[in-house]
């Protein structure tokens, strides 16, 4: 096959340049060459505008596979600590978070929520805990309560500064 | 026509279809359009201004307009229609407030491809706050004192005026108590919800939050939801004209004065709206409308504001990912929403 000589090869590599770079280059080129040369108002800022988000949508794919990581990591470690608090009080034998929440703080419906992100460590179910926790609040002792939102506060302020790596 | 089309490559050939709208309006044969712009600023409704100049017997006729068109696709359309604006217009036209003289509203979507409104171009100019030439206009204004006094003044004409006699009772009425936030709180899940961006939990702390704290009012004023520099036209140093009727409500006056008070509209300057002295627009406000700012409340709206940013950017980055606006601005707004996020946990103490 013609090229598939060392010569080729050291071509190929050259040519692999990971997405996240291949995006920061091509946002120079918008900024620097394009951008400048357009002269109308309308174009003229959409190009500098696409410059601006494949600049971020670079940084985010460089950063993607570390932050989740981090995401996974720390969202498994959140749900270990919600489950905790519902099975502290519980009786032995309790199978099931929920039944731990019967006997202890933490209200039933927050226990099956909890359960629910345990089981799948998604944003939606996480988002149902928070929900779950303030319908408690407003019937319940809001101590409790508030400790568990203090928790699941502590995870979201670190998905929110990863996310602001590549955001700002 | 697909939506996203509508994003008008070819502008112009709609200025002779305007014309001749105008000319069957005024009743005039010979009508031409002078100064013909369309301003580049805004994410809601496409924006012209124009001189129509007509003869009426031997003498020249002049009316300056300014015409805004629903493009069809534009962030808070559900939420804002031409229809409403104009009728806030009309109502708003014998008060006290400056506001644009409405003319004329065409539902008809045949006339110019899309729902329109005309109203009348005030005398003025509207420098963005945001860029180097707008702050420095501001600061110099500052410096001179006239508009910041004006801006207050403003606020508490648009506070104090009767709503009820202006008609404009249609905006709907909130109940005394938590109503007025809740209110709120809905209008913006609802525009979050159209959106169809992924689950944020911050977001729904937030929400959470502001459903439990709303504050309780008894007061209901006409509140214009994004009172600030830029989006006020300015003549002579003094506000000609309050402009973007968009947000409006009937509702706790502080809510508007949470939105003077905010960081989010002001740089680099300690000046509320990059042109009042705090302690001025505190004394001057209290003293025009004899109401008390209370801050813990205006700290609540602040984190509504955030919550309403959320919903902002989540449908304006939804409204390019699906296809029905090529805006790339819009696109960029994806990644407005952490910064807000991150702004709604500091309000919440995280």
């Amino acid at each position: 096959m013609a090229g598939a000589s060392m010569g080729g090869a050291a071509t190929r590599r050259a040519l692999v340049v990971n997405a996240g770079e291949l995006l920061q280059r091509i946002a120079h080129t918008l900024r620097h060459d394009i951008g400048p040369a357009v002269d109308a108002e309308y174009p003229k800022t959409q190009a500098f505008m696409a410059a601006v988000v494949l600049q971020k949508l670079g940084r985010e794919l460089a950063l993607a596979d570390a932050h989740r990581t981090a995401d996974a990591t720390e969202l498994r470690a959140l749900a270990a600590d919600l489950v905790a608090v519902c099975t502290m009080s519980a009786p032995a034998g309790a199978a099931t978070q929920r039944g731990a929440a019967a006997a202890s703080t933490v209200p039933a419906n927050a226990a099956t929520a909890i359960d629910r992100f345990a089981a799948t460590l998604d944003q939606k179910s996480l988002c149902d805990v928070i929900e779950s926790l303030y319908a408690a609040r407003a019937e319940l002792d809001a101590a409790p309560v508030d400790a568990l939102l203090g928790r699941i506060r502590r995870t979201l302020r670190a998905q929110i500064d990863r996310r602001l790596e590549f955001a700002k | 026509m697909s939506d996203a089309t509508r994003n008008d490559p070819q502008p112009n050939a709609l200025v002779p279809r305007i014309r001749d709208y105008v000319a069957g309006r005024l009743g005039a044969r010979d009508v031409t359009l002078e100064h013909v712009e369309r301003i580049a600023v805004g994410w809601s409704h496409e924006t012209w201004l124009f001189d129509a100049v007509w003869r009426d017997g031997a003498a020249q006729r002049r009316l300056g307009l300014c015409l805004r068109r629903d493009p069809g696709n534009a962030l808070l359309r559900h939420l804002s229609t031409l229809e409403t604006q104009f009728k806030v217009l009309e109502c708003l036209e014998h008060t006290a407030l400056p506001t644009p003289k409405p003319y004329w509203y065409e539902s008809d979507a045949a006339i110019l491809d899309a729902p329109f409104l005309v109203m009348e171009k005030v005398a003025g100019t509207c420098p963005s706050p945001w860029g180097r030439d707008g702050r420095a206009f501001y600061a110099a204004a500052a410096k001179r004192g006239v508009l910041p006094n004006s801006f207050t003044a403003t606020l508490a004409t648009l506070h104090t005026l009767d709503w009820r006699a202006a008609g404009l009772g249609f905006l709907g009425i909130p109940a005394p108590g938590k109503s007025f936030a809740q209110r709120e709180i809905a209008k913006w899940r609802e525009l979050i919800a159209v959106s169809e961006h992924p689950p944020e939990p911050i977001l729904t702390d937030l929400i959470g939050w502001l459903e439990a704290n709303a504050p309780s009012t008894d007061r209901v004023c006409l509140v214009h939801g994004a009172y600030r520099t830029g989006n006020l036209l300015i003549h002579d140093d003094r506000v000609s004209a309050v402009l973007d009727w968009e947000l409006q409500a009937l509702g706790d006056p502080l809510y508007d004065v949470a939105y003077v008070l905010s960081d989010l509209n002001r740089e680099a300057t300690p000046l509320l709206s990059n042109l009042v002295d705090r302690d001025d627009f505190f004394r001057d406000y209290e003293s025009a409308t004899g109401i008390a700012i209370d801050e813990s409340v205006c700290r609540y709206y602040n984190a509504l504001y955030a919550m309403r940013s959320v919903a902002f950017w989540m449908s304006a980055s939804g409204l390019y990912a699906s296809g029905k606006s090529n805006d790339v601005r819009l696109a960029r707004t994806a990644y407005s929403v952490p910064d807000v996020l991150d702004r709604a946990a500091k309000e919440l103490g995280y």
